[in-house]
């Protein structure tokens, strides 16, 4: 009389288990199976090049006008007294048109081991997110921190930090990891923040857990480049209220 | 003799019906599996802090990154003739003046925009990405509960017992955002599907939003 062993049924039971994962994840593969699709993949991504290169192209641009600009307006100062040039360098200074120098902290932050960033759907908590290096900005902040970048990229009040799949952009421009995190300020009130217990908490778990590879020391000299980007009013006036 | 082949077929039937049910079975558990990872993965995607935008989002975004960065050329160029021309010059400087002192906060702005209010409990992280998300969409100017936000201020900071502190002042709910710029772009950008208000409204239930868009919006200077 035939009977099934526990072993034959078990045997059936991963064979069913293995081929419905299979099947499952055959259907469900979100991967292109035509050229077609792969060209129009190929396409937006040397689209999305040919973006990034012009973006550098216009910031290099910005940043050199800005440049003349200034030193036109120096040679003003020379011929003219009464320029208000002191007070523009503080607005520019305060606004983060030029460049600064000095002691602070660095940060070195990276995805962890073994994860694919170039995998839009990959949503793992070993990779940076955008929101890590906006709570990292935000308490720098809380630090008094005079100026702030990264990966060369100067943030400003202004300055969106965001995700567009798993690509993270800082002043709508694609920042890679790893990532190196500057703010200059006072480091005896930025480190014991940076180590509170309660700040980052999320971050501060991924670390322990070895997710996310993340490093930060107090320097002596650093830097943080000039502001590249737009600064271009539409709306915003002077209101006819209070300003007297 | 052909009694007991019959018994013998009944029961390899039998096991033959089992077999293809433990089969079916499995399959189906296996499809269960999968779907229930990758519902799992959705979730965490849809409530977590960051849009899972795509890439038709990502072109999108650099283009009108770079048709702005085109326009403050075209700015920075007439500066440029102004500078150059000693009648000009000075001008150009008190334009650039007036300009920076709108963008740093030193006088009081106005402009037409949106205002924001949340109420309920609201975590510190939440209204970072509140007004991340603001100044993504274009706000030239946000403030927060009164508080104009310029690279002087102090950031957002949760002190032990929970309450939230705002450049050295105590945030209370209502929290009330305020934005200038395009009042319809700033509108879509917060209310659009799996945007930041689907998101904050998923992760923290009984939080009330309420959004108005405004003509005028004004904003008093920084302190």
């Amino acid at each position: 009389m035939p009977t099934l062993s526990w072993r034959t049924y078990l045997v059936f039971v991963a064979t069913g288990v293995f081929i419905g994962l299979l099947v499952t994840t055959q259907v469900k593969s979100s991967l292109p199976s035509s050229s077609y699709i792969y060209d129009q993949l190929a396409v937006q991504k040397e689209l999305i090049k040919d973006y990034v290169d012009d973006q550098a192209m216009l910031k290099s641009k910005i940043v050199a006008l800005r440049a003349k600009i200034e030193e036109n307006q120096a040679n003003i100062r020379q011929s003219s007294k009464d320029t208000n040039l002191e007070t523009l360098k503080e607005l520019k200074n305060d606004i983060g048109l030029s460049s600064a120098k000095g002691g602070g902290v660095e940060i070195n932050l990276t995805d962890g081991f073994f994860v694919n960033r170039e995998n839009i759907e990959e949503v793992d908590q070993s990779l940076v997110q955008a929101s890590d290096l906006r709570d990292i900005v935000n308490l720098f902040r809380s630090a008094k921190a005079t100026a702030i970048s990264i990966n060369d990229q100067r943030v400003i009040a202004s300055t969106p930090i965001s995700s567009v799949g798993n690509t993270i952009m800082v002043n709508n421009y694609h920042v890679l990891p790893p990532f190196n995190i500057v703010a200059l300020g006072d480091p005896e009130l930025i480190m014991p923040l940076l180590s509170g217990e309660g700040a980052l908490p999320d971050l501060q778990a991924r670390v322990s857990q070895f997710k996310i590879q993340f490093s930060a020391s107090a320097k002596n000299a650093l830097s943080v480049p000039v502001y590249n980007g737009n600064l271009t009013i539409e709306f915003l006036q002077e209101s006819s209220k209070g300003n007297q | 003799m052909k009694h007991f082949d019959k018994i013998r077929q009944v029961k390899l039937a039998r096991i033959g019906r089992r077999q293809f049910l433990i089969l079916l079975t499995s399959i189906l558990l296996g499809f269960l599996i999968i779907m229930q990872a990758r519902s799992f993965t959705d979730v965490t995607a849809m409530i977590g802090r960051d849009t899972r935008a795509d890439v038709f989002r990502e072109i999108k975004i650099l283009k009108s990154t770079n048709e702005k960065l085109g326009d403050e050329i075209s700015d920075l160029e007439d500066q440029l003739i102004k500078t150059s021309d000693s009648g000009k010059a000075l001008e150009g400087i008190a334009e650039e003046i007036l300009k920076y002192r709108l963008l740093t906060g030193r006088v009081n702005v106005s402009g037409p925009g949106l205002e924001l209010t949340l109420t309920g409990d609201i975590k510190a992280l939440w209204l970072t990405d509140i007004v991340n998300e603001l100044f993504n969409a274009g706000a030239e100017a946000v403030g927060v509960n009164g508080i104009r936000l310029t690279d002087k201020t102090i950031g957002f900071d949760t002190i032990p017992n929970g309450q939230i502190l705002l450049n050295g002042a105590i945030l209370k709910s209502p929290f009330v955002f305020t934005a200038i710029g395009d009042k319809q772009v700033l509108k879509d950008a917060l209310e659009q599907p799996h945007g930041i208000l689907q998101r904050l409204s998923q992760s923290l239930g009984g939080v009330e939003m309420a959004l108005v868009q405004k003509d005028i919006v004004e904003m008093e200077k920084a302190l």
